[in-house]
């Protein structure tokens, strides 16, 4: 995991257990998921996911040059 | 230097007014001795009391007459018996924020202020909320389990924001003004944590 991950707001294993649960409460098995998608669309959503994480990184990074500065 | 900005992505407010007209019928819901099976003609639309209970017969005549229309409650409920979903109007996809800031600098000089650009970060948010729903799309073949959890993961996250800022500078001399939208800072965060566990749940990371 990278920079952002390693400091959440929310903890991680609450995150997980969530989406965990919604998927069980729907009938929503991973195994199922995985099939659905195929190679393509996996690295298309892989291109997507790094790509908000960077923007969520800068996002937060200019944050914190902002708060640094104003020490 | 005077600064206002308001943002506000609510949904579109005819659909709002409608969901508080549903609401406000399911309170004003009372069970007698022998609730009604179906909104018939037998049956008071407005009490959802049988003939026997419902005491709206017995006052004037002019609200016996509203009685008859049928209610848009009837219209709800009645409207589809094979949703598979059952949910209250948009309220779960809907996000509403509103972020307000006002800096007031009077008779001062060398004053330095930053504030974060809500634009950019209000963007950033509807982007990860829309990665959210596309993988679950993607990933679920049926569209009604899609639509289910990918409402239920963005209800999680959903918070009403109100972020009101106030600041006045008066008579200063070199003074550095910073302002932070946190909840914004929040909101993005973890709604990426979100994705990314969805992701990692899917072998795509």
């Amino acid at each position: 995991m990278n920079d952002s991950s390693k400091q959440p707001f929310v903890p991680e294993k609450v995150v997980q257990l969530m989406v965990d649960s919604i998927f069980k409460k729907n009938g929503i098995k991973p195994e199922e998921m995985k099939r659905n998608i195929s190679d393509e669309q996996k690295q298309m959503l892989r291109e997507m996911v790094n790509d908000l994480r960077k923007q969520v990184d800068q996002f937060n990074k200019g944050n914190n040059d902002i708060t640094k500065s104003s020490d | 230097m005077t600064s206002y900005r308001r943002y506000d992505t609510a949904r579109p407010g005819s659909k709002k007014s409608r969901q508080f007209f549903i609401q406000g019928k399911q309170k004003s819901e009372e069970h007698c001795c022998k609730p009604a099976p179906e909104f018939d003609t037998k049956h008071c639309h407005k009490c959802h009391k049988c003939d026997k209970c419902c005491k709206c017969t017995e006052q004037s005549k002019d609200k016996s007459k509203e009685h008859s229309h049928k209610s848009p409650f009837d219209y709800y409920f009645n409207g589809n018996p094979d949703a598979t979903v059952l949910q209250d109007g948009d309220q779960v996809s809907s996000l509403d924020q509103e972020s307000t800031e006002l800096i007031w600098v009077k008779e001062s000089c060398n004053i330095e202020v930053n504030t974060t650009d809500t634009q950019a970060a209000v963007s950033l948010q509807a982007g990860l909320e829309l990665a959210i729903a596309l993988v679950i799309n993607i990933a679920i073949a049926s569209s009604e389990q899609a639509d289910g959890v990918s409402q239920e993961l963005l209800q999680h996250v959903n918070t009403a924001q109100r972020n009101k800022q106030k600041i006045f500078i008066y008579n200063t001399k070199d003074a550095r003004v910073t302002t932070t939208d946190t909840d914004l800072a929040i909101n993005i965060q973890a709604l990426l944590q979100v994705l990314i566990a969805l992701v990692v749940m899917i072998d795509i990371l």
